[in-house]
């Protein structure tokens, strides 16, 4: 009896939080074409999440494109392919790696600050005074931090693209002596536009997962330090979890 | 402004926090509500800042349904001021946040009402001591000119002297700006020394009203004994 009741209890309580999440994207529309609109806030955070996730995913671009030259020559050298490196290289990058680790990259760095934030803010009542002082919290707090990651994503993919194509490059021709300028046509030569395109995709939606997911946990996280850090653990784990799933849905879409 | 409050009834879930309350908050007058932890002093504050909806009853502002909240101030029992601001920007929030670049002096004759001055204008929060920050709260809270304060726990967290200097001037800016102040407290010394009518809060019910002089006579039991256990405590100390 008591194994059917928890059951149930786990049941009901994922429904709810499925409704709830649901109930709170739908907000965020709603608010996004509702005034106030805090318009330094949002260029505050655009710029704020950019320049901090710079660092992080130019050093993710460039040790994704490096080992991937090395693994790929271990495998296709075996069957004299060995050409097709720079194909590999910057495919994998654009269509799945660049977006895949970027995501869980800026989950980890900016969803884990983004609900730490928010919850400490509704530990300490900061919320409560948005909403005293007259304030529509939800585009105070949610919709310039949800805007302005899902904004920045497809270009720090760009970047890790570039940076990881251009590590790839530096291990071809420094280590494994491929030709510089056979590399680079090769890589230009052999990228469509598609490529690209499913990449930029795949980050805008993950950049929209990270946020609504980290603002979510933050807005309605549980009181005390405990609190805090359960929401910010929650935010990392559901959406780093969410990117894999979509990532896989998103990839059928583009196959 | 007169708020004047019928058959407020309030519940969360199963909890049924206030029940059936009946007072009036007078107009121009410092108003305390008393009560231990937990006997729902913050809800009914929240319920009177329209940040909450009642299950059941009324309350009517100047015998008025709706009021704008920008009439009301509120200094929080921590003062929940913003870390990722400074202490001007926290002040003179709603015209940060809406790119109005004029609040300069009007933030500086905020800071001095409350006793500070112009050194903390441009520190962070974190920057500052507890007490200091109490008076930014208070600051904010008194910006927009409100017609009425609300003040959540005023003394909590601070040492005697500073309970005091808050006290002082909570009584002068209330005289001064003539406005109607509102305080939910378990502090009695603040209490008696800022209010001016008093209802004690327990479990949910109004179990008493009147003046100082009338609650310090009161015969309920259950304030005496609050009463009594405040002193009790304070002898000890």
């Amino acid at each position: 009896m008591h194994l059917i009741e928890s059951i149930g209890k786990t049941v009901l309580n994922i429904v709810r939080a499925i409704g709830k999440l649901a109930l709170f994207i739908f907000l965020f529309f709603h608010f996004l074409f509702k005034p106030k609109f805090y318009f330094k806030n949002n260029l505050k955070y655009f710029t704020g999440i950019f320049l901090s996730s710079i660092p992080i995913i130019a050093l993710t671009g460039i040790f994704s494109g490096m080992v991937l030259a090395l693994q790929s020559f271990t495998g296709f050298s075996r069957f004299s392919a060995d050409s097709a490196i720079p194909n590999i290289v910057v495919l994998t990058l654009t269509r799945e790696l660049g977006p895949v680790l970027t995501g869980l990259m800026i989950s980890a760095r900016v969803g884990s600050a983004i609900a730490a934030e928010i919850a400490t803010m509704r530990v300490t009542e900061q919320i409560d005074a948005l909403k005293t002082l007259n304030t529509n919290y939800f585009n105070y707090l949610v919709t310039p931090r949800v805007l302005s990651l899902t904004l920045a994503m497809p270009i720090f993919v760009t970047i890790v693209d570039f940076i990881g194509v251009m590590g790839g490059y530096l291990v071809s021709v420094y280590r494994l002596g491929f030709n510089e300028n056979m590399y680079l046509v090769n890589t230009i030569e052999f990228l469509s536009f598609s490529d690209y395109f499913s990449g930029v995709v795949k980050a805008t939606v993950f950049g929209f997962i990270i946020s609504i997911i980290s603002c979510y946990n933050g807005l309605y996280s549980e009181k005390g330090a405990f609190g805090v850090g359960s929401a910010t653990t929650n935010a990392v784990v559901l959406s780093s979890i969410l990117i894999l799933v979509f990532n896989y849905f998103l990839t059928e879409i583009f196959f | 402004m007169e708020i004047k409050i019928e058959k407020l009834s309030k519940r969360f879930g199963n909890n049924h926090v206030l029940k059936d309350i009946n007072l009036v908050i007078e107009k121009n007058k410092s108003t305390i509500i008393l009560g231990k932890s937990g006997c729902g002093k913050s809800v009914l504050l929240k319920l009177i800042y329209q940040l909450i909806k009642n299950d059941e009853g009324l309350i009517l502002y100047d015998k008025k349904k709706y009021v704008d909240i920008d009439k009301f101030g509120l200094l929080f029992q921590y003062g929940a001021l913003f870390d990722s601001l400074t202490i001007a920007e926290n002040i003179a929030f709603t015209d940060f946040i809406d790119d109005k670049k004029n609040y300069r002096n009007k933030v500086i004759n905020s800071l001095n009402e409350v006793g500070l001055n112009y050194d903390i204008y441009n520190k962070y929060p974190s920057e500052i001591s507890g007490g200091m920050k109490k008076r930014v709260a208070l600051a904010r809270a008194i910006y927009k000119k409100p017609k009425i304060i609300f003040l959540d726990e005023p003394t909590t967290g601070l040492d005697p002297i500073n309970s005091d200097i808050i006290n002082e001037l909570i009584i002068r800016i209330i005289r001064k700006k003539k406005m109607t102040a509102v305080t939910i407290t378990h502090d009695i010394q603040s209490a008696l020394k800022t209010g001016d009518n008093f209802h004690f809060l327990n479990d949910g019910i109004v179990e008493d009203s009147g003046t100082c002089k009338n609650l310090l006579k009161s015969n309920n039991k259950i304030l005496s004994d609050f009463l009594q256990g405040v002193k009790k405590l304070q002898r000890n100390k």
